[in-house]
């Protein structure tokens, strides 16, 4: 950008990834016309194969060049600048790596490259390849063209990771780069964002991108099948990917609230972001595709769903990475990314893929032509001419009703209707409610992007709609996971299906009001806003859940007999069941520790304002909270973290404080978020955590040592005999008045009037000082006489009377040293919270054995 | 007609009902004129904080309340009473949201959405 000549760059690192960055895009944009073009003849084929494998050394190398100068700082590059620096742990180097956009849309194509090479070669010569890698290749272009970095027209195309510092728009202002010579030496980065720091996010970030990523193959196949007019076969390839799919995008959800409840301070592991929504509701539809392909399997039918489940979640992975990278939720999230200015972009990719599905739905060539030339003719018309919030709408909904006319005119049918009581049916029901919970998510998420298009006002709701809306879609889907195992497909004697599930539905029933009962309706809920409908929610969920829990364990022990490897679905069945029980119990009986004292003038105000949480805590001080004693003893600073120890005490059998624990919440002043954040210490117990974080304290840490001796600014106090003063640690009760000489004496004498002021300091432990300042009056000029209560190191001036109404003025100076260091914070119990994270490893378990079965299955079918 | 046309039937019966319950019920972004109109319905104030007036927050009295002054995106100036403890770097804020509803003279907030100047971009930052 500008002429000016720098020595010592290292420009052989940027031209190497621009390198690979060009021949990466080339790569799949000639692997897909190859794939594409041999789908009518077949000797293109191995130039489509040997395309795809170039573009994927390119991405490798890119990837290798970008870890290279990481590892060696080449700070005179925008990327490594921007999220790495000397000082920094080296193992936290993998985080640099995908801390940016660049970085985790290369982790993801990265993946996807790693499935689409053993996707090739598992279906190498089948007739699957071509239109499954077509699809695969498209989605690289796309992919690829993110990090290409170039201007066309105005239109800016992807954001290149291999920019130097002084051609980046952000930085190029930096004054060390405005003159020639610079020398990289000397030159430091930025450095990680401390937030991720953590061990949780060197494993979450690649977890769950090889989750986004494994989307792609059910959908890449669900395409190919509507390319090929073949609708069934392709679901026995696709089902063990699917569920692979199912584990890997599950567990890196799981693990994303494992590292919000260890490292941020939201105060439990869900909530509610949009961050985390739409990595949710990807799983949601991948896993009701699952389950209709199953369906499919073993009975056929179902197929208009399955394609459209399966290609939905893919959508849904384009349109949530959307949401986050185009900052078009704004205010809404607290960790979405920033814009870099791709929202068309990424706009226009969603909208391919939607063009794609629709216009393969058609079969009729005169209708699909009319819709291409229609979709063009609008594209067009949008670029050349505006309204494009109009025409999108107007777009999006005709692809919609084309969605359904297609179904209706061109996809094959059931032609008898489904047993009431057969298993098909009411895991179609389940399906469907994880679909429809998974809508309206995403409609909630999305509200910022339905103010954008509508231009309305409407604020992103709370956590407590998300929860109110799910709860009967949980028990819904509860009743259906343990119910449903004991029907058979096709049919079933309900005589003996109600018999079966009546015993662990009675069991559960008793279990789970025995539980329910004395936990929500016998004790005071300590949270008002609670209603009873709330109540019964919770409890119809705990007996719900307890149902698929007995019902899956009756199934797995009774009729599978125990045997491991025909389980994975009732086992992740049960996880799941726990998850769900974990999470209510945990949240819904969460315990406030630190309460203060319900001030009656704000409970008034309602419900909302009646949640006080925070407790002060004054160094050295013991206070009462909950069945804790607790006391906080001190800050010390490491780095950029200040840490704060609060000591934990139990009341032993002779009511002794007895010490139980410490824990040590953070304050991290981030020099990357502008602001310090908090991070919270949790106490793990088998059947609850006892969780506590900061919400305000001094940061300071030169306050202690200042001297401390001295006495701080004086206040002034007006009041009456009776009246009382605060200080730091003590109450000043204003007793009485003493004067040498009466009103009338003191008229008339021209003497010395002396008035002592007889004051009461009572300290926290009720002791009692007393002390005299006195205001004396010497023809006609005031010397007061000040008096100092040395054990309480208060100093006390008594100066003035205000003869009309009969106050007098006093000021009081505390010693520095009074004031001590405090903190603010809250401290929850969450009960039971290890059903929930045992759950997690049950279903993970559970999920895995289905997977190595379907391949198993698989491998014995071919 | 099929049951699974009667299922279909209530999956868009239930999705539009949620999207019309849901719109009724949500809180709106909005400015002070528009809270104090309508001070039964909870709203989102987007604005600044006032430098100039004194923010209270005295932990020994109450740890969950914090008062300051809000200057909206409309130039229009209230007190609000936050009832949460004072969030740290307070008053490194560029733009507050706060969450809450008009009670008498002062506006009672029970949620603040603070954004911070981020030193990510800081070359811009030396710009200006």
């Amino acid at each position: 950008m500008n002429n000016v000549q720098y020595i010592s760059e290292r420009l052989w690192a940027g031209n190497l990834g621009n390198a690979f960055v060009v021949l990466s895009f080339v790569g799949a944009l000639l692997s897909f016309f190859a794939y594409y073009l041999s789908s009518k003849n077949n000797s293109f084929i191995k130039l489509a194969r040997i395309a795809f494998n170039i573009h994927g050394f390119a991405v490798i190398g890119i990837i290798g060049t970008m870890f290279w100068m990481l590892l060696n700082h080449y700070f005179e590059y925008q990327y490594v600048y921007q999220h790495s620096n000397t000082s920094m742990d080296m193992k936290y180097i993998l985080s640099c790596f995908w801390e940016g956009q660049e970085g985790s849309f290369l982790l993801w194509t990265f993946w996807n490259i790693v499935l689409g090479v053993i996707l090739k070669r598992q279906l190498k010569t089948g007739e699957w390849e071509i239109p499954v890698m077509t699809v695969f290749a498209l989605v690289q272009v796309f992919l690829a063209s993110m990090l290409l970095g170039v201007y066309l027209f105005d239109y800016k195309i992807g954001s290149n990771p291999f920019l130097l510092l002084r051609d980046h728009v952000d930085f190029s202002n930096l004054p060390f780069l405005q003159k020639a010579g610079m020398v990289p030496a000397k030159l430091d980065g930025k450095g990680l964002n401390p937030l991720l720091m953590n061990y949780w996010m060197t494993i979450h970030p690649p977890t769950l991108f090889l989750g986004f990523a494994s989307t792609l193959v059910p959908f890449a196949f669900a395409i190919g099948a509507l390319w090929n007019k073949k609708h069934t076969e392709w679901q026995k390839i696709a089902l063990p990917w699917t569920y692979f799919c199912i584990l890997i995008l599950g567990i890196g959800i799981l693990m994303g609230g494992a590292w919000a409840y260890e490292a941020l301070s939201f105060g439990g592991f869900w909530a509610w972001d949009p961050v985390e929504n739409s990595s949710l509701v990807p799983w949601l539809v991948i896993v009701a595709a699952g389950h209709t392909m199953i369906i499919n399997k073993n009975k056929g039918g179902s197929l208009f769903t399955t394609h459209f489940l399966a290609i939905g979640s893919f959508l849904l992975v384009l349109y949530s990475t959307f949401l986050t990278r185009s900052g078009v939720l704004g205010n809404a999230s607290v960790h979405a990314f920033t814009d870099l200015g791709m929202t068309g972009q990424l706009v226009l990719y969603v909208l391919t893929f939607i063009f794609i599905t629709v216009m393969l739905l058609i079969n009729d060539k005169l209708f699909r032509v009319s819709y291409i030339m229609a979709s063009l003719l609008i594209l067009f018309f949008g670029l050349l001419y505006g309204y494009k919030r109009a025409l999108l709408m107007i777009w999006l909904g005709s692809s919609g009703m084309i969605t359904f006319i297609a179904y209706y005119k061109y996809f094959p049918k059931e032609k008898d209707e489904e047993e009431l009581y057969s298993r098909e049916f009411w895991m179609f029901l389940g399906s469907l409610v994880f679909l429809l919970s998974g809508l309206i998510i995403t409609y909630f998420t999305s509200i910022p992007v339905i103010n954008k298009l509508f231009g309305t006002q409407f604020a992103p709701p709370k956590v407590a709609t998300y929860n109110n809306w799910m709860m009967p879609f949980a028990i819904l889907i509860m009743l259906l996971i343990g119910a449903a195992q004991f029907l058979k497909y096709k049919k079933t004697e309900p005589k003996k299906f109600f018999k079966r599930i009546s015993y662990s539905f009675i069991l559960s029933l008793l279990f789970g009001l025995a539980c329910s009962i004395p936990l929500y309706f016998l004790t005071k809920s300590e949270n008002k806003s609670v209603d009873t409908w709330d109540l019964v929610g919770y409890s119809a969920l705990l007996v719900t859940g307890l149902f698929a829990v007995f019902a899956n364990l009756d199934y797995f022990l009774m009729i599978l007999k125990g045997k491991i490897s025909k389980s994975g679905a009732a086992i992740a069945h049960i996880g799941f069941a726990m998850v769900l029980i974990g999470a209510l119990i945990s949240t819904s009986k969460k315990v406030t520790l630190a309460k203060n004292m319900v001030d009656k003038k704000l409970a008034a105000l309602g419900k909302d304002f009646d949640d006080r949480e925070s407790i002060l805590l004054t160094q050295g001080d013991t206070l009462q909270m909950g069945p804790y004693l607790v006391s906080y003893r001190g800050k010390k600073r490491e780095g950029i973290n200040i840490y704060y120890t609060v000591d934990y005490y139990k009341l032993d059998k002779n009511k002794k404080p007895e010490f139980d624990f410490t824990l040590v919440p953070l304050i991290q002043n981030n020099p990357r978020m502008g602001q310090s954040s908090a991070e919270p210490d949790t106490k793990h117990f088998l059947d609850r955590d006892v969780y506590t974080h900061i919400t305000a304290a001094d940061m300071n840490m030169d306050t202690i040592t200042k001297k401390k001796n001295a006495f701080g600014e004086a206040k002034n106090y007006v009041g009456h005999v009776g009246d009382t003063i605060f200080s730091s640690n003590a109450l000043i009760i204003i007793d009485s008045l003493r004067s040498n000489l009466t009103k009338t004496q003191y008229e008339k004498n021209d003497s010395v009037l002396e008035v002592t002021a007889v004051l009461r300091c009572v300290n926290t432990q009720a002791q009692s000082f007393m002390a005299y300042p006195k205001f004396i009056i010497k023809k006609n000029v005031v010397i007061p006489e000040e008096d100092v209560v040395d054990e309480l190191g208060i100093k006390l001036v008594f100066w003035k009377i205000n003869p009309d109404d009969g106050t007098i003025e006093i000021t009081m100076s505390e010693k520095l040293s009074n004031n001590k260091d405090f903190i603010v914070m809250k401290a929850f119990v969450f009960p039971y919270i290890n059903v929930l994270w045992l759950g997690c490893l049950i279903m993970a378990f559970g999920t895995g054995i289905a997977v190595i079965e379907r391949i198993r299955k698989f491998k014995v079918q071919s | 007609m099929k049951k699974l046309h009667i299922v279909g039937i209530i999956v868009i019966a239930v999705a539009i009902g949620v999207i019309f319950v849901s719109l009724k019920n949500t809180s709106t972004y909005a400015d002070f004129t528009e809270a104090i109109s309508n001070p039964e319905r909870e709203y989102h104030i987007v604005g600044k904080l006032d430098k100039n007036q004194p923010q209270i927050y005295d932990p020994k009295i109450n740890a969950d309340q914090f008062m300051f002054t809000l200057i909206d995106n409309k130039g229009i100036s209230k007190q609000v009473v936050l009832h949460k403890s004072k969030p740290q770097d307070f008053e490194k804020s560029e733009q507050i949201v706060l969450i809450g509803k008009i009670e008498g003279n002062e506006f009672h907030a029970n949620d603040i959405l603070m954004k911070c100047p981020s030193k990510y971009n800081d070359g811009k930052a030396q710009v200006n």
